[in-house]
């Protein structure tokens, strides 16, 4: 049910408030996972595949083992443990319906190995150095396999088959079918359409990149394991292990104090935590595996490349009568999320058809990265779009204002809709109708040119918990199963919690991150920390304050405490988040350099908690969108298989001299249902800002360019 | 006494290094402050391994002399680290692409991955530790709070020395001079916006909390009414950092 909108001024909600722990954080105080160090503790490292794809023949430990130091080491010989979060059917989560059915299933170390880096053996050893000489000390006997890097090549008859099914990834049902969405009548709706356009984008692989390489510390006492592991989701982490070890939730223990980003590569359990828990197991030691940043690249996941063909019918006046996605998305060897393309839903149409394909290959496998589906979906269709405008001659946002989404699948109405407003405040601000001008107007060898894309980002509603003590000292303690990943979890959920009870933010003490102590959370995935155990939040504080008027505040050695764990439905309505970006961008024609100009992002995430975190989401997520349009790219040798840009040089991350300054507009708006009208924030800045950035080159140019990442020969190739 | 192995084993990714670094190495005469010897079957991180060469060195790290005895192969990102317990330092990479790791060795910026530890002999390191003053941190950390440079927080200590260095050559950088002293630091939450004003504020002696710039952050004002819900509500626009100098 939603309460009322209220919009007017809150007393610590809406302020520009520093993060809690920011002390922590700039005086190097902060302990992340790679700075825990437990006595007798050993280190461990991974022999990864140098192959695509391979059988191992023969695995000789011996040498290794015979080195003064080492304790035990781990093959596809003497463990063979599931990994269930590795490979879900269907791409969905890992529930235990789903790894009961999951047929296409991966082991801590496989054989065959499927791609280069996969792991074939881990090493226990009193210190790193003895354990990276006993990974060279290691024998393996490969016999490699043909392998297949492409999504679309792992579709032809001739390619070699990852699986026995086949390429195409299996379903929940254990069917290799596409993911598929229909409405309307296709046929009919090109048939009666004045233009029909085609037109094929691809977008690569591309990698989180998170600062903090994956690291983990596990330590048994007992039967019980306590993980020490940067995560998003200390719930999820802890439910994933206790699945893969087949022991209950509350033999295990997830502690992550503070963690150096993710982007959804540090969701679930990796196996990482996996295989140091079985090492620490075996040995009797605590256990602390280290991932290089190059393991990191090609060892845990990145965002799925995809190819996408588009059919647009359109009408003379720009009125969009059919739409037609056949898209394949590359899943790496193994299924780890749902592949799915988005963008269709973000426009309004009588006849729309999507076919999407997880396809397997033998590249690095493919997950969760900011927005899992949308950036690379959105630059597809927003392109498509954008060219379709040009070839109907109509402004690009004219274009966008006819046919943007008004109703989710022209069916469903949103709690509140503010994109129009987003676009219409964002062309003013921007200037759109004066800067704007017909495709490579300018002479000069340097074009100036500009773009808009616009965005609905589900902002979902769902079960989160929180639990508050009152102490006699005036003291709150808020305990919340959240993480902090970056985006300010810790902050927010203060903020919130200071709000809702009507208390200063100086008393209230956040418990956070341990599963022995914090109750259920979402986990920082998903855009969902904020609304879902932000409502909890609320919904705790007003249990506690009714506590508080039935039996008066706390004396002595007593105690309040109240819990919730609200699991909001809603009434028919889908929530999103909206926003639309516009850019400038100027093209160097002859050295086929990109450089933008001037940004501005406007988004309606409902009210904002605590603007000066919130702008930084939105500023990070755009620049990260720019790199993901101009630079990123994880290359393979075709000869090989082998990852050539493994990293932050290979890969060309964004740095300081490469990212423009982003201006950040929120319009605010109260739909009713989040946390003191709060909507998602984290991946909203990223989903769009990839084909703001292909727009403003195809304006800059003429020239549209439709395989990411529009790097500097590609434009010089279009121009030559 | 030092004592540069003439054993040369299989046994280091770091062999190059290793070797320069025990030519590099110099002899001194300080009584050497003693790790526990590990034995070759027990972990201990602090540890010296047996059979592998070290180094006696004297290294001046945050104002305190250290006479250690450490091992050849060691990084200065690991003696910081796993041996002085200065964990503030991070490693990103650990092959010098991301900054993370960056101290000050005789006042300049290096990567302390790609420094051994023998290389700081006889030479002053500040990491992120020595920054502040007691309780009273360097214009740089308070900055840095207010204009919420840290984000997942990884590379901030790398980004913080960066900036001490930067300014220690240029107290009065423009913001395009502190793009370029500071490219060398990836942030991946690419909180540059932030992290760039954080320094020119720190640099002029503004902070947030009292600059101009600051009050003007947040304008809030009722724009249009917005639809959704039973009854027309209004909305506020909240306009963040507007340009900036570029």
């Amino acid at each position: 049910m939603s309460r009322p909108p209220i919009l007017t001024p809150r007393k610590t909600v809406g302020h520009r408030t520093p993060r809690i722990d920011a002390l922590e954080r700039v005086t190097g105080k902060a302990t992340y996972t790679g700075d825990m160090h437990l006595p007798g503790m050993l280190y461990a490292r991974v022999l990864r595949s140098p192959h695509a794809h391979a059988n191992i023949k023969q695995i000789d430990t011996s040498k290794a083992l015979a080195l003064p130091g080492v304790k035990l080491i781990l093959t596809h010989e003497n463990c063979q443990i599931v990994w269930g979060a590795g490979s879900v059917a269907g791409g969905r989560h890992y529930v235990d319906e789903v790894k009961k059915n999951t047929r296409q299933r991966r082991y801590a170390f496989n054989n065959p190995v499927r791609f280069y880096g996969e792991p074939v053996a881990a090493v226990a050893a009193i210190n790193r150095h003895v354990a990276e000489e006993a990974l060279r000390l290691i024998v393996v006997d490969y016999e490699t396999l043909p392998f297949v890097l492409d999504q679309e090549e792992a579709l032809r008859p001739d390619a070699v088959k990852i699986w026995p099914d086949g390429n195409i990834s299996l379903s929940v049902k254990n069917e290799p079918e596409p993911e598929y969405y229909k409405r309307g009548n296709l046929e009919e709706g090109f048939r009666t359409s004045d233009f029909v356009f085609e037109d094929r984008y691809t977008t690569t692989y591309v990698h989180n990149a998170q600062m903090e390489p994956r690291v983990c510390v596990a330590n048994w006492e007992g039967d019980k394991l306590t993980l020490y592991t940067p995560t998003q989701g200390t719930s999820n982490c802890r439910h994933d292990m206790a699945r893969d070890l087949g022991i209950p939730d509350e033999k295990v223990r997830v502690i992550c104090k503070y963690m150096g980003g993710g982007f959804g590569n540090k969701n679930q359990n990796q196996d990482v935590d996996l295989i140091t828990a079985l090492l620490a197991k075996q040995t009797g030691a605590p256990v602390k595996l280290e991932l290089t940043r190059k393991e990191d690249f090609i060892g845990v996941h990145g965002r799925w490349p995809t190819t996408q063909y588009y059919k647009v019918g359109v009408n003379r006046d720009g009125e969009l009568r059919a739409l037609q996605l056949r898209g394949y998305s590359g899943m790496g060897p193994y299924r780890k999320n749902s592949g799915a393309i988005g963008g269709v839903e973000l426009y309004q149409c009588a006849n729309v058809e999507s076919t999407v394909y997880p396809v397997y290959t033998n590249r690095a496998v493919s997950g969760n990265y900011r927005a899992p589906e949308f950036p690379q979906g959105f630059f597809g269709i927003e392109s498509m779009m954008d060219d379709v405008a040009y070839k109907v001659k109509m402004d690009p946002v004219d274009f966008v204002l006819k046919n943007m989404t008004r109703k989710l699948n022209d069916d469903t109405p949103y709690s509140n809709y503010t994109l129009e407003e987003c676009i219409r405040r964002g062309a003013e601000a921007f200037e759109w109708k004066k800067r704007w001008h017909p495709p490579a107007a300018d002479s000069g060898p340097i074009k100036r040119g500009v773009g808009m894309s616009f965005m609905a980002l589900r902002s979902p509603l769902g079960q989160s918990s929180a639990v508050i003590r009152l102490d006699s000292n005036g003291r709150y303690t808020v305990f919340v199963g959240v993480t902090d990943i970056g985006a300010g979890a810790k902050t927010t959920m203060s903020m919130i919690a200071a709000e809702a009870l009507d208390t200063p933010m100086s008393n209230i003490d956040l418990v956070w991150g341990d599963t022995d102590r914090c109750p259920y959370s979402v986990g920082e995935s998903g855009s969902r920390t904020t609304d879902m155990t932000g409502n909890a939040v609320i919904e705790v504080a007003r249990d506690l304050k009714a506590q508080i008027a039935a039996k008066g505040l706390p004396k002595g050695s007593d105690a309040l405490i109240a819990s919730a764990s609200p699991n909001p439905v809603f009434d028919g309505k889908v929530r999103k988040a909206f926003g639309a970006h516009f850019v400038e961008v100027e093209v160097d024609t002859e050295f086929g350099r990109v450089r933008v100009l001037k940004y501005l992002a406007v988004h309606d995430s409902g009210m904002i908690i605590n603007p000066l975190t919130a702008e930084s989401q939105i500023k990070g997520a755009a620049i990260q969108g720019i790199g993901m349009a101009l630079h990123e790219d994880l290359l393979y040798d075709r000869r090989t298989g082998q990852p050539l840009t493994a990293g932050y040089y290979g890969t060309r991350i964004m740095t300081h001299l490469d990212a423009p300054e982003i201006e950040v507009m929120f319009l605010e708006s109260d739909d009713g249902y989040g946390p003191f009208g709060a909507k998602c924030i984290g991946e909203a800045g990223i989903v769009h800002a990839v084909a703001v950035v292909g727009n403003g080159i195809f304006n800059a140019i003429g020239h549209r360019m439709k395989d990411l990442p529009i790097t500097r020969d590609k434009i010089l190739g279009v121009l030559a | 006494m030092s004592k540069p192995s003439k054993r040369k084993r299989e046994i280091s990714r770091r062999k190059f290094l290793e070797g320069t670094g025990a030519v590099l190495a110099v002899a001194s005469a300080a009584p050497k402050l003693k790790f526990p010897a590990a034995e070759a079957d027990t972990a201990d991180a602090g540890g010296l391994q047996p059979g592998v060469p070290t180094t006696n060195i004297r290294v001046v790290v945050n104002g305190s002399e250290h006479r250690i005895e450490v091992e050849d192969r060691w990084s200065l990102a690991e003696l910081l680290r796993d041996h002085l317990q200065l964990t503030g330092t991070k490693i990103g990479c650990d092959r010098g692409e991301c900054g993370a790791c960056t101290v000050l060795l005789d006042g300049k910026p290096v990567y302390s991955c790609s420094n051994l530890a023998v290389w700081a002999d006889g030479r002053t390191v500040q990491t992120v530790e020595g920054l502040a003053h007691g309780d009273q941190l360097d214009p740089l950390q308070q900055a840095f709070i207010e204009y919420d440079g840290p984000q997942c927080g990884f590379c901030t200590s790398g980004q913080l020395m960066s900036a001490k260095g930067l300014l220690a050559r240029n107290p009065h950088p423009t913001a395009q001079e502190v793009r370029a002293g500071m490219t060398g630091n990836i942030c991946r939450c690419s909180n540059y916006n932030h992290y760039v004003e954080a320094v020119v504020a720190a640099s002029s002696g503004k902070h947030a909390a009292t600059s101009t710039r600051g009050a003007a952050r947040r304008s809030v004002q009722p724009v249009a009414a917005v639809s959704g819900g039973k009854k027309r509500r209004d909305a506020t626009v909240s306009a963040g950092s507007a340009g900036g100098a570029r």
